[in-house]
């Protein structure tokens, strides 16, 4: 079964009637949104019945969008958390890739700013290293990107996309080795985009993060995990009641090839290793649970086919 | 609103040189500054790196006293002050009662504030200063000179006074010649400092 990324939005009147569809039809929702009178669901569903959740959907005024972002959790890299960069710029990448269904986490640097005098410490990079996908924010000028990126980007492993103030090109010359994906004219700004060229701006970052996903996606496809993420998290909100206690907007985070799950790691790991998925497999077979850099959560990679040899 | 006579960012980088003109000119519209500064030539040299902020403002109100904002009215045993513009009544009415004692000023109503005192003059009271504009505008002019530089520049100098101000910042040890630097964006603006 291919499961594919979408939005529904729709009435709140009614909409457990979807929420039972796509659950049966073997999707899965990874979010749900209730904005006053509207619910906006973000979920996993078979490609071959997008048509049938439509036509369902559409009495109730819903509408079903594919959105690429979904199941994935982005780090928003900047520079620090100072009026320099905040609200504009930062948040408002960070909001534009969240309303498409992305999971962003705003990674502000203790240290980031200046050109000598920037530096990544550990626990930063180990924290953008837990996600899927990096958007680091450098500032305008290029003789700092040049000089300070390298800095930067040590000990990242995960897929990087450069946003600057000079143009894509000039990016792509000056960062040595290259990343994976750059935007360039999205550099430091302090006001609200609103008129369509920034709005168009905004819209390249998106394309280019899905472009860099979509190159994930091929290569994670080559040897998948042993489990879907959508589907362990399934299991685990079913399983695991105090899940429905966290406060956060998903308590259990779907990633690429992983989760995170807002629980503390020291009471809830041993119990989450012991859950069965399916005959007799448990959860510490088919992925390995630690302890996430991200407060005390726990952060789930689910090992690879090649390595497991389980598919569940 | 008058526009700035004199607005220059100056850059060896041309597309650096654009953003920070708008940066600038967005950060100054925010603050309300655009209105009392009359030249601003910015320099911003990322390669040293340096930034150089150098202005002139326009004539800035002097400082303002009860006279000002209200009308000052002497009885026999009090005096009334009927207030025109509520904008300074806070720090008005903290000097009143250091001055005369919170017992002795009642204020009735939102316009208007008696003082229980006897035989006092009207004029003395009416040349009380309460506020200084100009040292709270440029307080504001060069914290807004702080949000619109590249972050990190920590080592700083600044000076402001005589309708002029001056911003030299760097991630670095400043420049023995900053002042030189300084005066010569000055001259650039055709001021002298």
């Amino acid at each position: 079964m291919n499961l594919v990324p979408v939005t529904y939005k729709g009435g709140i009147y009614r909409h457990d009637e979807i929420m039972d569809l796509i659950e049966d039809l073997g999707g899965y929702i990874i979010q749900k949104h209730v904005l006053a009178q509207e619910v906006v669901l973000q979920a996993l569903v078979p490609r071959e019945d997008i048509e049938l959740i439509a036509r369902i959907g559409k009495p109730l005024t819903g509408e079903i969008t594919p959105s690429p972002l979904v199941g994935t959790e982005i780090a928003v890299v900047t520079m620090s958390l100072e009026i320099h960069h905040l609200p504009h710029a930062s948040c408002d990448v960070a909001e534009y890739v969240r309303r498409m269904g992305a999971k962003t986490n705003m990674v502000g640097l203790a240290r980031g700013f200046g050109k000598r005098i920037a530096q990544l410490n550990d626990e930063e990079r180990d924290v953008i290293n837990e996600h899927d996908l990096a958007v680091y924010l450098l500032g305008d000028f290029e003789t700092c990107i040049e000089h300070k990126f390298p800095v930067l980007r040590r000990g990242i492993h995960v897929p990087i996309i450069v946003l600057g103030g000079p143009s894509t090109e000039t990016l792509m010359r000056i960062i040595d080795p290259p990343v994976d994906g750059y935007v360039g004219n999205v550099g430091r700004f302090m006001h609200r985009t609103k008129e369509s060229e920034e709005l168009e701006m905004l819209d390249q970052v998106v394309t280019e993060i899905t472009r860099v996903l979509d190159k994930k996606r091929e290569a994670i496809a080559k040897d998948p995990p042993s489990v879907s993420p959508a589907r362990l998290m399934d299991i685990i909100s079913s399983q695991v009641d105090e899940i429905h206690e966290v406060l956060s907007p998903t308590p259990i985070t779907v990633q690429m090839t992983g989760l995170r799950v807002k629980l503390p790691y020291d009471r809830f790991a041993p119990l989450l290793k012991e859950i069965v998925i399916e005959e007799g497999i448990t959860i510490s077979e088919v992925a390995e649970i630690l302890p996430s850099r991200m407060r005390d959560y726990i952060l789930l990679r689910i090992k690879p086919f090649s390595e497991t040899n389980i598919m569940v | 609103m008058d526009a700035i006579e004199y607005f220059e960012v100056e850059s060896p980088e041309d597309a650096g040189r654009e953003y920070y003109r708008r940066i600038a000119d967005v950060v100054l519209l925010d603050h309300n500054l655009l209105r009392v500064i009359k030249k601003l030539h910015i320099s911003i040299d990322p390669r040293i790196p340096l930034f150089i902020a150098v202005g002139v403002t326009k004539k800035i109100p002097r400082v303002i006293k009860v006279g000002d904002i209200a009308d000052v009215n002497v009885q026999e045993r009090k005096v009334t002050l009927s207030i025109g513009d509520e904008t300074y009544l806070a720090p008005l009415l903290k000097i009143l009662w250091a001055e005369y004692g919170g017992d002795k000023v009642v204020q009735p109503d939102r316009f208007t504030v008696i003082l229980n005192i006897e035989g006092a003059d009207g004029r003395q009271i009416e040349e009380i200063p309460v506020i200084d504009p100009s040292e709270a505008l440029y307080k504001d002019l060069i914290y807004a000179l702080l949000v619109i530089q590249p972050e990190g520049f920590k080592v700083r100098r600044q000076y402001y006074g005589k309708e002029k101000f001056y911003l030299v910042a760097s991630e670095n040890t400043l420049p023995e010649n900053f002042e030189e630097l300084v005066k010569e964006k000055f001259a650039l603006m055709g001021e002298t400092l």
